[in-house]
């Protein structure tokens, strides 16, 4: 595999075209095996790889305006892959790989101590408090190719990495080294009614990511499509998720700015 | 050789020694490093062989096709089948949960008789012959007695080769009273009906419609066929297609719309009017259409042009005039302009006065049944079974009166009104309703007015439910014989919600049946062999299966293997010959009923100033409102502006909270005429002042803990508005007070 | 103010100033032989208990449901190991042959073999999974792809799970107490030593074996007398200059590869 142009699999997300209707959160939960509990109104400790958000522009009616923003993880590259949460890991449980682009998480090497939680500025990991508890039977749907995770470890979305292994394997069988691009998509971007999801490699120019995000390399990624932003752009964490919106004070709230400051679009 | 404590050292040293020197420490410390890193009581998922099966969702009415990933017998995940004509690939939130349902805590395991009080929830096991028997026992006495027009079914359905067997037994028993549960069917049937004679679904050709006028339609909260509307909304994103949704709150589907008009809720008619008015005033309707294909126009403009001015509509819906006028122009000036009604995700029936005022203003436009307009869909007509042939009892129980009334003189065009039972029920001594059935619906939790249904309902000496799932109604029975679940079993899903052509989706078996369970299609079956002649001899087949190939023929087979039938290549009848109205022409007034549309505007139930504020429901696409309790997954969904713990938050404007003196989380008590809960208070700027607006789907009773207790069950909290024209529930709100604790 | 911890201390310093030398009365009474010999003792007995008691206790053991031979078998069937260990159409392993695969020729018991009887008479005719023991299972957190070892770096069965293929009857599948995992993991040597490549299945066993491909690779790769010196940085610095860096905390993938 070493042979081959290493990829930068990303995710661009649709923000007019988002509902709000939370079947990616559920297609991400049914996937991966997250676990639930009986009360899941604390959000701190709610485990969702993916969830999604809503903005408020800040106005009374009626010209208050919301919109939905499904935050999965970022997987940041920062600098030369150095993302914020693998930066501290103390264990090695979290890495980013050059290979794909994706930040991994063992759960069995994980022992716990959350620096990679406080280091996350999109609030993307979670940690089990408790055991996890199927009820009844219900154990019975959880999905082999991914490991259920035990009290103790943190978590959080993979880019259903073993999506992409299942989808490896099937073209090793059949002599290829390469997927094509609908070969390997996350299950969020499938489930997805209002097909607002769009997964790819960012490297690969023939990839729908890459067309729409037209990313530049010589600034880390950033989006040279003028209605593409990302999640704290400023704080240098390089992330391949992207969202697009038409809508000014979107593209404005997904970073912090001062009153005074301006749109923040650098380029 | 005694040992001291200078050799008792030496030994323990040497011990040490020897240990570390053996395997064991080592060995000892990775074993528990693995034991640490994989829990024994973490369950491992077994592995297997991948597989996936085609079926339809069951879940709502909007009929997606359904792909389920299978790992050996177990089926793992549940995704959109790409390819198919409604939903494409795409999949909804309670879709993709259907497998906690199926290997989840709620479902029913066996038959069981209840043996504590109703509601206690103690129950006894029984065996599908000992329950059969036992129901079949109680029908032959009430025949025995002519009492068969006193058994009564409620499905959630109707149409499909179930729901129609129902429909047959109790034809062949002797029962008029097959009622569907109530949702903006009714109201859209009707209004086919009345206006252009049809008896017909509605559709929407949706996707080639280019201006959308929705009055609190739940475009992408779950209304029509939700994953096609989802997939609808972002062809319209992507091609410019500007949509205007109409309603008090800013909802998922205002947040996404290009303009979003708060309006008093309850006036959506009165706006619909105002546009018209402007639209006939600046002679912007199409005249080709109106000239030739319609009928009463004269009259029915002459009358919107006099009572429904603009500024009349801007005093009654709160929105201004120069609106009004620029949004009539926008919508005339369309190519494909669409207007459609029906709240939220129209579990409502909806007053008939606000659907045809809408249904007016595609006329205008002309766009009935044509591209990107509103479409009379034919129901399926695949059910070609033979006339019961019916006993004297029979004939004589079918003769009795409809208990809902429907049909009656009085409510001559309605199909169905079960919010009338309740009230019917109590006036009656003994119950008119000796013996209920429930199927595919959850009326115990559905129906509002509670006081008067929990008093009906105990009126009623049996009560038997065929739900999977321990739900309410289920609760609340006597007997439950329990459903093969949705992903268990064939069935004919013949209506696609909304869907422009003619459909039928067919669910078949994913997994083997993982309880006592028994088809319902079967258990009518046995119950009319059980019961003998006349009733057996309706019932030709040897089961359901046997029922299922009679019924579709020669295409059984295909239908099996494609797993549904589309006629893709639909057009809607022709306007020379689709009206069957007696004018042969599309009706503005409808010549049968020519007052069916003067109630544009229903009041809401109670007075100022003992309820200032209006409670208005709001449904949410993360919550099931149906008949189906929301799994685990959707509960986690729901957002802490939503639920906190177990109370729900009631979305208020901050001023109006501010008048009341109360601030964001804190608890306050709400009353309406027909209720009373502990809620808490959620500041939203996307609410009008004055008004309260509360989820729909929580407050379930029933089920397990993952629901159960969680929040507030709306229909506590209201009753019905009848609509005495048509006789449906025309309840979209209730007066209400908000009071700190 | 003092707490109860100040207290506790002054009580302990007491106490050893009233019993000084208490430790020096008994010195000099046990004599030097036997001392070694409680040593001698020590050491032999928790040798034992290390080397021999505690593999018996660390290991319960169980019979397969059926003594199966697999030598029979392989001379039988045309394809070798994949006849019955087959690939999915997509990707996957398959593994321990399910029922079905079986009863393609055991539908009636072909010949007198009494486990072939009790296999046809148990599990056929009821339909029932025969619920083997798989030595060569992992844990759950590990993924392994066997297309990627055998399709693509076209392995041989035998270098993971040894001549099992020659084998006439099913051994005694000892499963550890603590962790649940087969003994053929860890190993037959409760010491961890191998001597051939399909002795251990432990981390530390893939990873030496990708630490030769890798160096194998590079040394193919480029000329031979850079293969040379890169191989010998890479044996150095395992962990730095050899070949490209392909993740940033182990160099060596994604942990995620192997992992799940």
């Amino acid at each position: 595999m070493k042979n081959e142009q290493a990829k930068k699999y990303g995710m661009v997300i649709d923000l007019d075209k988002c509902t709000g209707c939370g079947a990616c959160m559920v297609a991400c939960m049914a996937e991966n095996n997250v676990p639930f509990k009986k009360d899941e109104t604390n959000k701190l400790d709610s485990i969702t790889w993916m969830r999604v958000f809503q903005l408020t522009n800040g106005k009374s009616f009626p010209e208050t305006d919301i919109c939905y923003i499904p935050r999965p993880c970022m997987h940041c590259e920062g600098e030369h892959g150095h993302s914020p949460c693998v930066s501290v890991c103390p264990a090695t449980a979290t890495d980013y790989s050059q290979q794909t682009g994706i930040v991994s998480q063992i759960y069995t090497r994980c022992f716990g101590c959350r620096y990679c939680m406080a280091a996350c500025p999109y609030h993307a990991r979670y940690f089990n408090w408790w055991d996890p508890v199927w009820p009844n039977g219900m154990e019975k749907y959880l999905n082999p190719n991914v490991s259920p995770r035990m009290r103790g470890v943190v978590e959080k979305c993979s880019f259903c990495f073993h999506r992409y292994q299942r989808a490896m394997e099937k073209a090793f069988l059949e002599g290829r080294r390469e997927l094509e691009e609908e070969e390997y998509q996350t299950a969020c971007t499938q489930a997805c009614p209002a097909g607002a999801i769009v997964f790819g490699d960012l490297n690969n120019e023939k990839h729908k990511i890459h067309q729409i995000v037209n990313p530049d390399p010589a600034h880390r990624g950033r989006p040279k499509n003028p209605k593409a932003f990302r999640l704290l752009e400023r704080l240098g964490t390089n992330p391949k998720v992207y969202y697009l919106s038409s809508r000014e004070w979107v593209r404005r709230a997904g970073d912090n700015y001062l009153p005074h400051e301006g749109s923040g679009k650098g380029h | 050789m005694k040992m001291d404590r200078r050799s008792f050292l030496s030994f323990v040293i040497g011990g040490a020694a020897g240990t570390t020197l053996s395997p064991l420490p080592w060995k000892l410390t990775d074993d528990l490093a693995i034991w640490s890193q994989n829990w024994p009581w973490t369950p491992v998922p077994e592995k297997g062989e991948v597989s996936y099966a085609n079926t339809t969702c069951m879940l709502c009415p909007g009929g997606c096709g359904i792909t389920v990933r299978k790992v050996g017998d177990r089926a793992v995940k549940i995704e959109g089948t790409k390819g198919h004509p409604v939903n494409n690939g795409g999949i909804c939130i309670l879709g993709l949960s259907g497998l906690q349902l199926l290997y989840g805590p709620t479902r029913v395991p066996s038959p069981l008789r209840r043996t504590g009080e109703r509601g206690e929830n103690r129950w006894q096991k029984v065996s599908w012959d000992e329950a059969l028997a036992w129901v079949a026992e109680k029908l032959a006495d009430l025949r025995g007695k002519r009492l068969s027009h006193t058994v009564a079914c409620i499905s959630g359905t109707d149409g499909g080769t179930v729901p129609r067997l129902m429909e047959r037994f109790l034809t062949a028993f002797g029962s008029p009273n097959f009622i569907r549960t109530p949702s903006m069917r009714d109201s859209y049937e009707m209004t086919l009906h009345l206006m252009q004679g049809a008896q017909a679904s509605i559709g929407f050709d949706i996707e080639n419609a280019d201006f959308i006028v929705s009055f609190g339609s739940g475009i992408l909260e779950g209304w029509g066929s939700p994953v096609r509307m989802f997939r609808a909304n972002s062809v319209w994103k992507e091609n410019g297609v500007k949509v205007v949704q109409i309603e008090p709150r800013l909802s998922n589907t205002a947040a996404k719309s290009d303009k979003w008009l708060p309006i008093h809720p309850g006036t959506e008619g009165a706006l619909a009017l105002g546009l018209a008015h402007v639209i006939l005033k600046e002679s912007l309707y199409r005249k080709d259409f109106v000239g030739t294909h319609t009928s009463g126009f004269d009259r029915w403009s002459k009358e919107v042009v006099e009572e429904w001015t603009p500024e009349q509509v801007e005093t009654v819906t709160g929105i201004d005039k120069s609106t009004i006028v620029d949004l009539a122009k926008s919508f005339a000036n369309a190519k494909k302009p669409l207007a459609i009604c029906g709240r939220g995700k129209g579990n409502t029936a909806g007053g008939i006065g606000e659907f045809m005022a809408v249904h007016s203003l595609n006329a205008l436009m002309g766009n009935i049944n044509r591209k990107g307009g509103v479409w009379a869909v034919p129901g399926s007509d695949h059910i070609h079974w033979p006339e019961v042939e019916m006993d004297a009892v029979a004939s004589a129980g079918m003769q009795q009166t409809r208990i809902d009334g429907a049909g009656t003189d009085k409510f001559m065009h309605a199909r169905h009104l079960l919010h009338r039972v309740p009230e019917m029920i109590n006036a009656g001594d003994p119950s008119l309703v000796q013996a209920l059935f429930v199927l595919d619906a959850n009326p115990y939790y559905t129906l509002s007015d509670k006081a008067l249904l929990k008093k009906a309902w105990a009126k009623i000496p049996f009560i038997l439910s065929f739900s999977s799932f321990m739900d309410e109604t289920a609760q609340n029975a006597d007997l439950i014989l329990p459903n093969h679940m949705y992903l268990e079993r064939y069935e004919d899903v013949p209506y696609a919600e909304g869907f422009n052509k003619p459909f039928i989706g067919l669910a078949k078996p994913v997994v083997s049946p993982q309880f006592d369970t028994l088809h319902t299609g079967d258990a009518i079956l046995r119950l009319a062999k059980a019961l003998g002649d006349p009733v057996e001899k309706a019932f030709p087949w040897e089961d359901y299966e046997g029922c299922l190939d009679d019924t579709f023929g020669d295409q059984w087979e295909e239908l099996q293997e494609i797993g549904y039938r589309v006629e893709s290549d639909f057009e809607p009848g022709s306007r020379n010959t689709a009206f069957e109205t007696a004018s042969r022409k599309f009706e503005f007034i409808p010549e049968e009923s020519k007052d069916a549309a003067k109630n544009v505007m229903v009041k809401a139930e109670g007075e100022e100033p003992a309820y200032p504020l209006v409670l208005i429901p709001y449904d949410s696409p993360r919550l099931a409102s149906g008949f189906i309790g929301d799994p685990p997954f959707m509960i986690k969904t729901v957002p802490d502006t939503v639920l906190k713990e177990n109370d729900l938050l009631v979305e208020v404007h901050p001023k109006t909270a501010q008048s009341l003196g109360i601030s964001e989380g804190k608890p306050a008590v709400l009353k309406t005429p027909k209720g009373e809960a502990r809620v808490r208070v959620h500041l939203f700027e996307g609410i009008m002042p004055g008004l309260v607006a509360m989820p729909t789907g929580l407050g379930h009773q029933a089920y397990d803990g993952y629901l159960a207790g969680k929040g507030i069950n709306f229909n506590d909290l209201i009753g019905p508005v009848e609509d005495e024209v048509s006789g449906l529930d025309a309840a979209w709100g209730i007066r209400a007070k908000l009071s700190r604790v | 103010m003092s707490t109860n911890d100040d207290k506790a201390k002054e009580k302990a310093v007491a106490e050893t100033e009233n019993h000084p030398g208490h430790s020096e009365d008994k010195k000099g009474k046990g004599s030097g032989g036997s001392i070694l010999l409680f040593f001698l003792v020590g050491i032999i007995a928790s040798l034992l208990v290390g080397w021999v008691v505690f593999p018996k206790l660390l290991y319960s053991q169980k019979k397969q449901p059926i003594n199966f031979n697999h030598a029979f078998h392989v001379e039988t069937v045309d394809e070798g190991c994949a006849s019955c260990h087959f690939f999915r159409e997509d990707g996957s392993f398959s593994g321990v042959p399910k029922l079905a695969q079986c009863t393609g020729c055991h539908e009636e018991a072909q010949g007198e073999d009494p486990e072939e009887i009790k296999f046809v008479t148990q599990y056929v005719e009821k339909g029932r999974e025969v619920p083997w023991l798989v030595c060569s299972r992992q844990p759950n957190c590990v993924f392994f792809s066997h297309a990627a070892h055998v399709e693509l770096a076209k392995m041989e069965c035998v270098t993971c799970h040894g001549p099992i293929g020659e084998s006439t009857h099913s051994k005694i599948y000892e499963e550890n107490r603590i962790t649940g995992v087969s003994r053929d993991i860890w190993g037959r040597n409760i010491a961890g030593i191998k001597r051939n490549s399909w002795d251990r299945m432990k981390m530390e066993d893939c990873a030496e074996c990708h630490a030769e491909a890798a160096a194998k690779e590079v040394s193919e790769l480029e000329g031979p007398m850079e293969g040379f010196f890169n191989n010998a940085v890479k044996i150095a610095f395992p962990k730095s200059l050899s070949g490209r860096k392909t993740s940033v905390q182990t160099q060596n993938e994604a942990c995620f590869v192997c992992h799940k």
